[in-house]
């Protein structure tokens, strides 16, 4: 095509408005997309949280702990499906090596940088609850057969290099689950881990061992901390959830019952409401320059009248010169367009595979974050419709322009 | 000699409005071939509107006006632009060069609608630079150039496509007296060794004196002296 050398040459005589308005249509169809994703996936995680499983806790506060009597009587309540016992254990590992018993007891020799989550669990009942969390079958067997033994998530194995078989201290910082004799030892069984990509948000830093273990050492009842409890419909969660707490509300340790998801379900509420603020910010923001733009690129065009009656004049049809002006506002368009989409693209790869962040996203719920075909689409339609406007409408009217009123205006 | 420009009974009535203005008023008008006139007039006389329809970027209201033996009065837009391209060569007051372009590429611009290969399109514009004395600027933006010098590629532009007829509406209005010296030259040789027909508008009568014929304009009629 010999007519687009000329094309580029408004461009790039005028390098500095060529690239300030490529750069703020970038901008603009980057915000567009950015936020259509991030809206997206908000929207998605929304549809997605079903609640089957329930937590049963004390009313009055996580500290105190429920009957384990209470098991069973959950349990009859209909549209319970499982209950396990589950108890927060609050252990970290000895500064001490090799754990011998403090002299002095209550001395806080707590490493908190090395702090993970630890739970002791009714194995039995508590992992058929969480089908995402994934045991090979072997070490599931030797869990169950090792009265020290423990699982932990892959993450927590990688950041203290454990393996199947390694053995280590744990002491709580709770009195009530201290021995005398020292900190409990364990000895890893198995490393579980998750499909993070279909069961986003799974944590796989946790480490969960037997509640008789635990109960053993102490060597005496020490309630439960929470029910774990998965319901048959998760459409009843709330019903259930209130025939539960109906169940105990006469007794000495009244409960409460949520979803597991009803944190997050807050959470989620908080975020779709700040996504759909930025969303509205960001489209009138990106509006703006959208007009901004489009108003730069007409006057661009305008000011070429003269241009526009020579080529006429020297015998261009009317439609090349249309062609012309049209063209070049279009390149900006899709220039703008493009580089907006590729913006958009690095930053949510680059946040969904940054180490750290990707992990604090899928914490939040948001480990999908992806520009999605139809969203690059349209913020790349949204950029060409534009370009072909700013170009069209002003170069219609030097199209319809007759050369002689064009130059008499010189 | 053949006749290369005929206007023929040619009225040009401009509406404003419910207001007419009749600017051309029933006008003939012979060139011959290989012919240089120059139009004067008062401001306001109708010269340009004449040169405008002798160079067919505009239509009489009625009457004929013939070109190269061709009448351009009854084309439609699409087929006079087409005639243009080849047939007229375009000198304005104020050059009307591309800003964005550089010398060469606006004397180029014209070949852009023929089917010459890009290498025989500079060739030609290079050619044409050289015939205005401009060959050693062909890669000088306009506003490297001196009014003199914009001119005279304008000039360049004008015959780069080999026209037979070149209109110029007071091409040396912009110049000081020595720029306007060397263009009415260049326009001299075009007529003399480049065999143009020439008609050009002028308010200047030194510019006049270079013509062969003058033809004065008074109200739409012409003159005769
Ligand atoms: N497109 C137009 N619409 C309306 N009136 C026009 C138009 N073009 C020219 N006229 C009028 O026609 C008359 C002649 O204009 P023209 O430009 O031909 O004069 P001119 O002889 O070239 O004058 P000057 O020496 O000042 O250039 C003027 O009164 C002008 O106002
Ligand atoms: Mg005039």
């Amino acid at each position: 095509m010999k007519y687009l050398p000329f094309v580029f040459k408004h461009l790039r005589r005028n390098w500095v408005r060529t690239t300030s308005t490529v750069v703020a249509m970038a901008v603009c169809i980057f915000l567009l997309c950015t936020l259509r994703s991030v809206l997206s996936e908000v929207d998605s995680m929304l549809e997605a949280s079903s609640a089957t499983r329930l937590v049963t806790r004390h009313s009055v506060s996580l500290t105190f702990n429920l009957p384990v009597a209470y098991e069973s009587r959950i349990e009859s309540v209909p549209g319970v499906k499982a209950v396990a016992k589950t108890i927060w254990f609050g252990g970290s590992l000895p500064a001490k090596k090799e754990g011998q018993a403090d002299e002095t007891e209550g001395d806080s020799t707590t490493d908190w940088s090395k702090f993970f989550n630890n739970m002791a669990v009714d194995a039995d009942k508590f992992f058929p609850m969480y089908p995402e969390l994934t045991i090979p079958p072997d070490q599931w067997k030797a869990f169950r057969e090792t009265r020290q033994g423990c699982v932990i998530g892959s993450k927590l194995a990688k950041k203290f290099g454990w393996k199947v078989g390694d053995r280590f201290f744990l002491e709580s910082f709770i009195p009530p689950y201290r021995k005398r004799s020292g900190p409990f030892e364990f000895e890893v069984s198995g490393i579980y881990d998750a499909d993070l990509a279909k069961y986003p948000g799974t944590d796989v830093s946790t480490m969960y061992f037997h509640y008789e273990y635990l109960k053993e050492g102490v060597g005496r009842e020490i309630g439960v901390g929470t029910y774990a409890l998965e319901i048959a419909n998760g459409d009843q969660a709330a019903s259930v959830g209130k025939a539960i707490d109906a169940l105990f509300e006469n007794s000495s340790a009244t409960t409460i019952t949520e979803t597991e998801q009803a944190f997050k379900a807050s959470f989620i509420a908080m975020a779709g409401n700040l996504a759909f603020l930025l969303n509205g910010i960001g489209l009138a923001v990106a509006f703006t320059i959208l007009l901004v733009t489009a108003n730069t690129m007409s006057m661009a065009v305008r000011e070429r009248r003269t241009e526009i009656g020579v080529l006429k004049t020297l015998g261009f049809s009317s439609a090349h010169v249309m062609g012309f002006v049209v063209g070049e506002a279009l390149l900006l368009g899709v220039l703008g367009g493009a580089l907006g989409v590729f913006g958009s693209e690095t930053l949510l790869y680059g946040l969904s595979h940054a180490p750290g962040i990707t992990e604090i996203l899928a914490g939040m719920g948001l480990s999908g974050l992806e520009l999605k075909p139809a969203v690059a689409a349209l913020g790349l339609f949204i950029a060409v419709a534009l370009g072909l406007f700013a170009g069209f409408v002003p170069a219609l009217s030097a199209y319809r322009a007759k050369i002689t009123d064009i130059l008499r205006t010189v | 000699m053949s006749t290369m420009v005929s206007v023929q009974e040619v009225t040009k009535v401009y509406k404003r409005g419910s207001e007419e203005l009749k600017v051309l008023d029933s006008l003939s008008l012979d060139v011959p071939e290989g012919e240089f006139v120059a139009l004067m007039g008062p401001s306001g006389s109708g010269k340009t509107t004449l040169l405008n329809l002798i160079a067919g970027i505009d239509q009489p209201t009625s009457g004929a006006v013939v070109v190269g033996g061709r009448n351009i009065a009854v084309l439609s837009e699409g087929e006079l632009a087409k005639w243009r391209s080849h047939s007229v060569g375009f000198i304005f007051q104020f050059y009307n060069l591309i800003p964005v372009l550089s010398a060469v590429e606006n004397v180029e611009l014209p070949l852009l609608l023929t089917k010459l290969s890009k290498k025989e399109r500079r060739e030609r514009a290079l050619t044409a630079l050289k015939v205005v004395g401009l060959a050693d600027r062909s890669s000088h933006y306009p506003r490297q150039l001196s009014g003199g010098q914009e001119q005279r590629v304008a000039i360049a532009r004008a015959i780069v496509t080999d026209p037979q007829v070149l209109v110029a509406d007071e091409p040396t209005g912009d110049l000081d007296a020595k720029s306007a010296e060397e263009i009415l030259k260049l326009m001299e040789t075009l007529n003399q060794e480049f065999k143009k027909t020439i008609v050009m508008v002028t308010h200047d009568p030194r510019a006049a004196d270079r013509a062969h014929v003058q033809r004065h304009l008074e109200k739409g009629v012409l003159q005769l002296r």
